[in-house]
């Protein structure tokens, strides 16, 4: 339904992928764990092997629980479709726009 | 809330700020609201009533011992519920439509 | 008070209040009432008589100079008496001051938004019964900024966090979302922002607001912030009135306004209620001496004086209660714990500090709050262990936020307060999340006004927010390193104990 304004109302998004260059944001929820208050937003390139996204940013961020292994084992899917990623995997491959939420449970 | 209350017995009511002038104030709607009831929290009191709450001039200037206008009672008011039904030189009533 | 014996009046109030107000308007003669008054015609409201405006209060300027004027002596000579005998001391805690922090960062500019929006109604509504009270409320929010700025500068000079509100305000991550939540209000048509902040925030939600904040000082030492919020909150009742008159107003001019109010009233309760998510916590949590639970200030405030008082009311105009109301009665049990939770783990980027509840602390919130030992009390036990071990919880990265309300998204599902609520909607190929429901459905009705919203964590990303690195941001947002993260340790708590050393030993003297 467009907005009732004085005027034509259209505007671009302020988030929209391109203000990004090469890269996009993912947002990672780790739902069975209520230490962090929120799933974490990342920006990544594009292009970023799921591995390199894996080790480099998404490590870093949760091994802040003391509880962290590194050797825990994770489920992963995207809005309810359960996803596998692949080490050479990138975003697009799994199917993880810009914006998308990647869900993961303990395995 | 399960049952839809009648008009006559919903609550309104006044928070008003706990002080020496109010006292009188809160003396004249305990007198004239036969069912007011009143609670105190912190700075604060609380009086409100079944239906119907009324201010009245004459009642607060007899315990006040001075004129007071009913404007006056925006010094002393926090907040309210109910509707705002009158305001004139001699009386304020609070209740709801229906 | 002194205020002079009456002289004998030629007119009641009634009739004084005609001749100031609307005696005083008149119809145009070479402009049409369109050109006067261009903007109550986009938003499809239809007003068939503006002189039906009932005022109760029959405010007129004389009377409106004189009591204004009485309660500024009145704060003012607190403020004074305050200040002059060091009252600061006898606050219960420093940490209590972290609610005042939030307050003059989140809250008083808004006030400042209030006063702005204010006086363009004052200008631009037809009647002028709605003009004059608009321009009194315009030059109450004036006010309120201004005493709330006086009242905690005396702060200011003491303790940390209240030094850069108003350049914070337009920026930080948290403080987004009261920026947010206004800057939608006065983006909207006059009408609109009556509904939204006249009726959904003055009276609907407003006591949930001021009182406990209020009383919360009052119980807390703070007798200056007592009395302005109790200052405040006495124009706040008139404000109350100009927003309940406006919805009478709305729906009794003609029954096609009726949807429309309807779709604010649903909006705007929703918008508000999820700006008072901060409200929620500071009672339970920032408070160290509490005056009451979240819960019972949102089933006393809002279930009986609102859903149980005026929706009665409303539902003669076809009126019902707004749409996820029962969500918010749900959410009552959990609120509070999870957005004290998130501030904690996020207040090395906050201009207040948190700590971990006390033991006394955790057995009233036991107490009041049945799943608190199931859900909550289990992160603050590993999370003292985690301190004993040298550590802290603070989050390495940034949360995903909802595209509405603009809070990171932590609230759980409908239901299962284990899991949290993901909502998303696609618009134009490009993907917004939602924190839930209700969020959701505003962003549908409107998605091109909030695809423009300015999101902290994405603008940080883009690097608009002074660079890549927590120290960058920080320094933008103009936060020193004693301003935010763990109050134990922290300066305003050295200070406290020094100060209070220092009392005990000249004490005697």
């Amino acid at each position: 339904m467009p907005v009732k304004a004085i005027s034509e109302y259209k505007f671009p998004s302020k988030s929209r992928q391109e203000l990004y260059g090469d890269d996009q944001l993912v947002h990672v929820w780790w739902k069975d764990n209520p230490w962090f208050c929120a799933a974490a937003c990342f920006r990544a390139p594009r292009a970023m092997p799921w591995s390199d996204f894996w080790s480099a940013l998404v490590v870093p961020f949760f091994e802040e629980d003391p509880d962290w292994s590194p050797d825990q084992q994770f489920a992963f899917s995207i809005d309810g479709t359960p996803v596998e990623p692949k080490a050479t995997d990138t975003f697009a491959d799994i199917g993880l726009v810009h914006k998308g939420v990647l869900a993961m449970v303990r395995a | 809330m399960t049952t839809t209350p009648s008009p006559s017995d919903r609550p309104v009511g006044v928070d008003l700020q706990e002080s020496e002038q109010n006292r009188a104030v809160i003396e004249a709607i305990e007198a004239d609201n036969a069912n007011a009831t009143v609670r105190h929290m912190p700075g604060m009191v609380r009086v409100q009533a079944p239906g119907r709450l009324v201010i009245n001039r004459e009642s607060v200037e007899a315990r006040l011992g001075r004129e007071w206008e009913t404007h006056e009672f925006q010094l002393a008011i926090i907040s309210y519920f109910g509707h705002i039904k009158d305001w004139d030189d001699d009386q304020i009533l609070i209740a709801w439509d229906r | 008070m002194t205020i002079a014996p009456k002289a004998p009046r030629k007119l009641s109030m009634k009739d004084r209040y005609s001749a100031l107000t609307r005696d005083l308007a008149w119809d145009p003669s070479y402009v049409t009432n369109e050109e006067m008054f261009p903007f109550t015609n986009f938003e499809g409201i239809t007003i068939h008589d503006w002189s039906k405006w009932e005022d109760p209060f029959r405010l007129t300027v004389d009377a409106y100079t004189k009591y204004q004027a009485e309660k500024d002596k009145r704060l003012y000579a607190v403020l004074d008496g305050f200040a002059q005998s060091q009252g600061h001391l006898g606050l219960t805690d420093a940490s209590y001051l972290n609610a005042m922090k939030l307050f003059i960062q989140g809250v008083s500019p808004l006030e400042y938004q209030a006063h702005r929006n204010f006086a363009y109604l004052a200008r631009h509504l037809n009647g002028p019964g709605p003009r004059f009270a608009a321009l009194c409320q315009s030059l109450d929010e004036i006010r309120h900024i201004q005493t709330e700025v006086h009242t905690l500068s005396n702060y200011n000079k003491l303790y940390t966090g209240f030094h850069s509100y108003v350049w914070q305000h337009d920026r930080v991550w948290y403080l987004s979302v009261p920026k947010s939540f206004f800057d939608d209000a006065v983006s909207a048509g006059p009408f609109e922002f009556l509904i939204a902040i006249g009726f959904s925030f003055e009276y609907l939600l407003t006591n949930l607001l001021f009182v406990p904040f209020m009383s919360g000082a009052s119980f807390n030492g703070d007798l200056p912030t007592m009395t302005f919020g109790f200052s405040a909150q006495s124009d706040e009742s008139r404000h109350m009135t100009l927003g309940l008159e406006a919805i009478k107003f709305l729906l009794e001019q003609d029954e096609k306004n009726v949807p429309l109010v309807q779709h604010w009233i649903d909006k705007w309760f929703w918008r508000g209620y999820r700006l008072l998510a901060l409200v929620a916590q500071m009672l339970d949590y920032m408070l160290p001496r509490k005056v009451m639970s979240w819960k019972e200030a949102f089933d006393l405030y809002f279930e009986q004086q609102m859903l149980g008082g005026l929706f009665v009311d409303l539902a003669y105009y076809g009126i019902t209660p707004p749409k996820f109301v029962e969500q918010a009665k749900e959410e009552k049990e959990y609120l509070s714990h999870q957005v004290y939770w998130t501030l904690y783990q996020f207040s090395h980027a906050a201009s207040f500090t948190t700590s971990i509840p006390t033991d006394e602390h955790m057995e009233w919130l036991s107490a009041n709050y049945p799943k608190f030992d199931e859900l909550y009390k289990p992160l603050w036990e590993k999370e003292k262990r985690n301190v004993a071990a040298g550590g802290r919880h603070f989050d390495r990265g940034l949360p995903e936020l909802c595209s509405v309300c603009q809070i990171p998204m932590l609230f759980t599902e409908p239901g299962d307060p284990t899991t949290i609520c993901q909502r998303h909607s696609d618009f134009e190929g490009e993907r917004f999340n939602f924190c839930s429901d209700g969020c959701k459905n505003i962003f549908d009705h409107e998605p091109e006004k909030y695809v423009q919203a300015w999101l902290p964590v994405h603008q940080i990303f883009q690097g608009n927010c002074g660079g890549a690195s927590i120290p960058d941001v920080l320094a933008w947002y103009r936060m020193n390193p004693e301003d935010g993260g763990e109050y134990l340790g922290s300066t305003d708590h050295q200070n406290w104990l020094a100060w209070h050393d220092m009392a005990e030993k000249t004490g005697g003297n």
